[in-house]
């Protein structure tokens, strides 16, 4: 029967199709909804507002009390550091109070002034990167699609940069000139001038964000990170007797200086605050969002402690800003191809140079401490920041799988010829550093130079593996066995996160630490070379012993397959 | 008559995540000129396939081999026989598009790379964008420009994951056309796809995934 039906007969059809004929099927007609014919009521955002809180506290599943009483450790933990700071500068203020030294006088003006300056750059570096003024993806979709005011709207988002802007560099110089030994209302001024300074910078920016254009904040992030390294510089440089140390009398005149600046930036951010919440009806969506999607990225890679993660979102960020380049023709064939486009890499990106060349003022301000003991290690830390933009081709060769297995190469070849170039500069790193080995900035002939030649080599070679460990991080897997801890259970790899680079540049340095033979050092290079450019790669090891059982099983299983059955008589 | 020995062999292939199979015993020769679809719906595990076969992941249980030689995705040799644009592709931020296909193109050794490199970019139509950086590219030029990766370098066997994504009409016929002629020149192919035209076009057999039997139909 089903066979009839399936293959009908090239002759007459059966009478009874005949008799009814198919009736093709009827489709239900469609409805259309269509808003009605009126005018759209005003709607206000804090209503909007109140809507998304009612949604959001619909979905909490515990109260703020039961998480303050969940995260009873941090609260503690905020309480006992809170505690040890207040106590340590108290105490620092009646220890330093005694220290009536040049040095100690230097210090006291400098290093907070060095704070302030670097709190500025950042403040700028963060409030041109992020907005200031964000939204967040939610808000961008939602709230600014309806008929609200935006100024009104956006006035509110401009007052967390600037609260944050307020409070955190206020505490961090606050904090700094406490430890320093200034007297009281000494504090309180820089405080302020820090505080005030921040906050008028965020107006500026919000001010300029408005206007769509940048090259003001640049250039006084630029002014005020140089001025920052060079006051910390004149720190070292007086402690080294390099430079005649400051007058007591100095801090006197500066506080003056100081709070003219603090009143100054109350003035001008005021100004700048005006005109920022004047323009902010102007602020395209796309740029509030894009700073909301910046920071909910960020944030997501904090929770995994990811920092190459935070990098490769701001290097992303910046490509997307820069658009386009002049292409360059490439040279050689096979790996050396490879190692040409990290050259070239050196050409585009000149400004990697800067932090290099902050990096070796490192060893030298070591030195100069009088901490030449100490000098692989630090130095080295510094290098492998420095040395992090450099291994940008191999961080993204070893990111995702993609890009590596479109080229014809062994791992371990890949990641060689992508640490090729930065270990060129590294090399050139040490070869600078030597004098700072050797103790010309300190007291002098701390080693021979044969020695300052071998630390410095060492130090570069730690710096460069430290990096490569730092940009071959793999994400934390959420899914490998964790450890239990007091905050709930934790990836390792969380913790080691937090490590990585460091890890390799304290085991490297450790024999010239702690003054053992230096080869012990040599040979430690070697092992973590060998084990970070993939030769022992655990996973392709699995992989192959894997591959190696499955095939063996295979044959296995052909061979019994395959088997002559014994003659029969 | 003499089979062709296959430039791909999946046998018993096996795949799951948790207590979801996604694919069982799943086995699939393709040889030289040849070239396989995997249909399907959502879900139904092609992309899976294809991750295995390029060795992204590694399948629990089953053997896969390239020219007889067993996948590993950092074995060089499998490098370089095997060109893929599945969804993992990634593009270092400091390149423009036309250093990318000049740098594949120069560490597989072709010669006059320059002139391959410039054929590539007209046909795939990013010489407008040649200078660009891949962060602000479209989705549909990053396309092209995965796809681009994959043409600009030597190879035996393609592996495609739904090429036709973001492609716009011309593209979509653009690509079609192409892998007509990578089919015809003795290239392997096996590519998950959703567009019926494209599947229609260039696939030797079709391999409808999903369904516990594989409904295997010659195109």
């Amino acid at each position: 029967m089903a066979k009839k039906t399936r293959k009908p007969a090239g002759g007459q059809p059966p009478a009874a199709a005949a008799i009814a004929p198919a009736v093709p099927p009827v489709a239900a007609p469609r409805e259309f909804f269509f808003l009605p014919d009126a005018e759209p009521e005003p709607v206000e955002a804090e209503e909007l507002h109140e809507l998304m809180k009612l949604w959001r506290h619909g979905r909490a599943t515990r109260s703020l009390g039961q998480a303050i009483s969940d995260g009873y450790v941090t609260v503690f933990t905020i309480l006992m550091l809170g505690a040890m700071i207040i106590s340590a500068v108290l105490s620092a203020q009646q220890g330093m109070a005694d220290c009536t030294t040049g040095t100690c006088a230097s210090s006291r003006l400098l290093l907070p002034t060095a704070v302030l300056l670097g709190c500025w750059a950042i403040t700028l570096g963060l409030a041109r990167l992020f907005g200031p003024v964000l939204v967040s993806a939610a808000e961008g979709s939602w709230l600014l699609d309806a008929p609200v005011d935006r100024r009104r709207l956006l006035s509110r988002r401009l007052v967390v940069p600037l609260v944050s802007a307020f409070v955190l560099p206020g505490l961090a110089t606050g904090l700094v000139a406490g430890l320093t030994g200034m007297d009281w209302p000494a504090v309180g001024i820089w405080t302020l001038a820090a505080a005030a300074g921040s906050s008028a910078l965020v107006a500026l920016a919000a001010a300029q964000q408005a206007g769509e254009r940048t090259w003001l904040t640049t250039l006084l992030k630029n002014l005020a990170g140089a001025a920052a390294l060079a006051v910390i510089g004149l720190v070292v440089a007086v402690a080294a007797d390099k430079v005649p140390a400051i007058a007591l009398s100095g801090i006197d005149a500066a506080r003056w200086v100081f709070l003219g600046v603090a009143v100054a930036a109350l003035a001008s951010g005021s100004f700048w605050l005006v005109l920022a919440v004047r323009r902010l009806d102007q602020l395209r969506r796309a740029r509030l969002a894009s700073g909301g999607a910046l920071v909910s990225g960020m944030q997501g890679a904090m929770f995994a402690l990811d920092f190459g993660l935070i990098r490769d979102i701001l290097v992303e960020r910046r490509a997307a800003a820069i658009g386009h380049v002049r292409p360059t023709r490439g040279r050689g064939l096979g790996l050396s191809a490879l190692v040409w486009r990290d050259v070239e890499r050196l050409r585009r990106n000149p400004k990697m140079f800067i932090g290099l060349a902050v990096s070796l003022f490192v060893p030298y301000a070591v030195d100069a401490l009088r901490l030449s003991q100490l000098n692989p290690l630090i130095s080295g830390l510094a290098l492998v920041a420095a040395l992090v933009p450099f291994l940008g081709g191999l961080r993204v060769l070893s990111r995702t799988g993609g890009l590596a297995r479109g080229l014809p190469f062994k791992t371990s070849s890949l990641r060689t010829a992508s640490m090729a170039v930065p270990a060129g500069v590294a090399l050139l790193w040490a070869l600078a550093a030597v004098p700072a080995f050797v103790g010309v900035a300190g007291s002098g002939a701390d080693r021979s130079l044969s020695d300052a030649v071998i630390a410095a080599l060492v130090t570069g070679a730690a710096g460069l593996l430290g990096g490569v460990r730092w940009v071959t991080a793999k994400k934390v897997d959420f899914g490998a066995p964790m450890v239990a801890t007091q905050n709930g259970a934790v990836p390792p790899a969380l913790i080691f996160n937090l490590l990585r680079g460091i890890d390799m540049v304290a085991l490297i340095c450790a024999p010239l630490i702690l003054g053992w033979s230096a080869y012990l050092s040599a040979v430690l290079i070697v092992v973590a070379f060998v084990g970070l450019r993939g030769s022992f790669n655990a996973e392709d090891l699995r992989a192959e012993a894997a591959a190696a059982q499955r095939d063996l099983d295979s044959a296995k299983a052909e061979r019994t397959k395959t088997k002559i059955p014994p003659p029969r008589r | 008559m003499a089979r062709r020995t296959p430039v791909l062999k999946v046998t018993a292939l096996k795949k799951a995540f948790g207590p979801v199979v996604i694919i069982d015993g799943f086995n699939l020769d393709v040889a030289a000129g040849e070239a396989v679809a995997l249909t399907g719906r959502n879900g139904a595990g092609k992309s899976t396939v294809l991750r295995c076969l390029v060795g992204a992941d590694r399948p629990d249980s089953g053997t896969i081999q390239v020219e007889g030689l067993a996948v590993s995705e950092t074995n060089p040799q499998i490098r370089r026989d095997v060109a893929a644009v599945i969804d993992d592709l990634d593009f270092f931020p400091d390149l423009s598009v036309v250093e990318h296909l000049d740098l594949l193109a120069r560490a597989h050794g072709v010669p006059d790379p320059d002139h391959a490199v410039d054929e590539i970019l007209h046909e795939v139509q990013l010489v407008a964008q040649s200078g660009q950086l891949p962060p602000t590219l479209s989705s549909g030029e990053r396309r092209r420009l995965a796809l681009a990766t994959a043409f600009v370098r030597p190879r035996k066997l393609l592996i495609l994951d739904e090429p036709e994504q973001r492609l716009d009409v011309e593209g979509v016929a653009w690509l079609a056309e192409r892998l007509v002629a990578e089919r015809n020149r003795g290239l392997a192919i096996v590519m998950a796809s959703h567009e019926p035209e494209l599947v229609e076009k260039v696939a030797t057999r079709v391999i409808r995934l999903g369904d516990r039997a594989q409904v295997e139909a010659e195109a």
